[in-house]
């Protein structure tokens, strides 16, 4: 009796989820409230998870900065990262330009602008210099001022 | 006496005492409080955005080389503010002209302004009798005035919503399109948009 209930535990906790499963297409994030509740993502665990996120402090990750020269000469920066935190991140960023000495470039551009990345999602952030001496950047950020 | 003095006074040490200290803004790390109207903050992003943009495109390298001539059109202020809209393109201008994509003219300009009323008033000048108390030699020769090829304008629209039972939403729309003079057709337009949202009895002026 005990083995059969146990054998009937097993295949609902296994077998069922695995019976549901269906593909899922990677490209596409669907946000809590948006996409249909599983076993491993429901009302329950969310909860769980948001509070561990917050404990443990999870926020914004750069995970890479691409440069290229576009054909008139101009470097142009993507920045991409994840937002690991469960809430919206917005924040500032600024970007500085350098020249072939390392110097930073005399721009109006280089101001503090804001973006903002959904919870668990991937973001990317876009600058283009507007000289064509620059060669290299640098990028800090800060939270919005409240 | 001293009796009736000394409210008054302890009423001023204190009031002056409550007085916020001016300071001067940390305009490059401002970490100021954002505000419903725009401020310098706000002309900053928006002509950032609307270089890069420009930048970006790639629609301003001139065939055969050389760069293109741009004349300021006019961009019109329709918000509450009192705006003086060189605040947004004299940000945008220079960043343009030091990039090395084109070149500003002063000669004309839109209405019957130009960019700078020197460069007709030494031609009044030239074409008058006091032409005569100059060099001649120094003097504009005719003819040498370069002609826009392309002219920038735009328009700052502002948009007041009601958003909830205290708050009310503001939507700044800064529209800004480069156009060919000789064919009329839009180069490059880009259109930035910012909201601010805020206690409803504030004015957003």
């Amino acid at each position: 009796m005990r083995l059969t209930m146990l054998y009937t535990l097993l295949f609902i906790v296994i077998i069922c989820p695995l019976g549901c499963y269906t593909p899922r297409e990677e490209r596409v994030k669907l946000q809590e409230g948006v996409g249909s509740s599983t076993p491993i993502d429901n009302v329950v665990t969310q909860q769980i998870a948001h509070a561990f996120s917050a404990i443990i402090g999870q926020g914004i990750e750069i995970r890479n900065a691409v440069t290229r020269i576009n054909k008139d000469g101009f470097m142009e920066l993507e920045v991409s990262g994840f937002n690991e935190a469960y809430d919206t991140r917005r924040f500032e960023y600024k970007v500085e330009w350098l020249d072939a000495s390392g110097m930073v470039i005399d721009t109006t551009t280089s101001k503090w602008m804001q973006t903002s990345a959904m919870s668990k999602s991937p973001f990317a952030i876009k600058a283009v210099a507007p000289r064509t001496s620059a060669v290299n950047f640098r990028m800090n950020t800060r939270k919005i001022p409240n | 006496m001293i009796k009736k003095l000394l409210p008054i006074t302890l009423l001023a040490i204190v009031s002056f005492g409550c007085q916020p200290a001016t300071e001067n803004i940390d305009t490059i790390n401002d970490p100021g409080k954002a505000v419903l109207g725009l401020d310098y903050r706000d002309f900053d992003r928006a002509a950032s955005e609307m270089v890069q943009s420009m930048v970006a495109s790639g629609a301003f390298k001139k065939e055969g080389g050389g760069r293109y001539v741009v004349a300021k059109g006019k961009i019109t202020n329709d918000t509450m503010q009192r705006i003086d809209t060189d605040q947004l393109m004299g940000k945008v201008e220079q960043e343009l002209t030091r990039s090395g994509l084109v070149v500003m003219t002063a000669a004309v300009g839109a209405g019957s302004e130009p960019g700078d009323s020197l460069v007709h008033s030494v031609r009044d000048i030239r074409d008058s009798d006091k032409g005569d108390e100059f060099n001649q030699d120094t003097l504009q020769a005719k003819g040498q005035l370069i002609a826009p090829e392309l002219s920038i304008s735009g328009k700052i629209i502002q948009r007041n919503v009601r958003y909830d039972n205290d708050k009310q939403q503001v939507e700044y729309y800064f529209q800004l399109r480069m156009t060919n003079l000789t064919t009329g057709l839009n180069f490059w337009q880009n259109e930035m948009v910012m909201g601010k949202r805020g206690d409803k009895k504030l004015a957003p002026w």
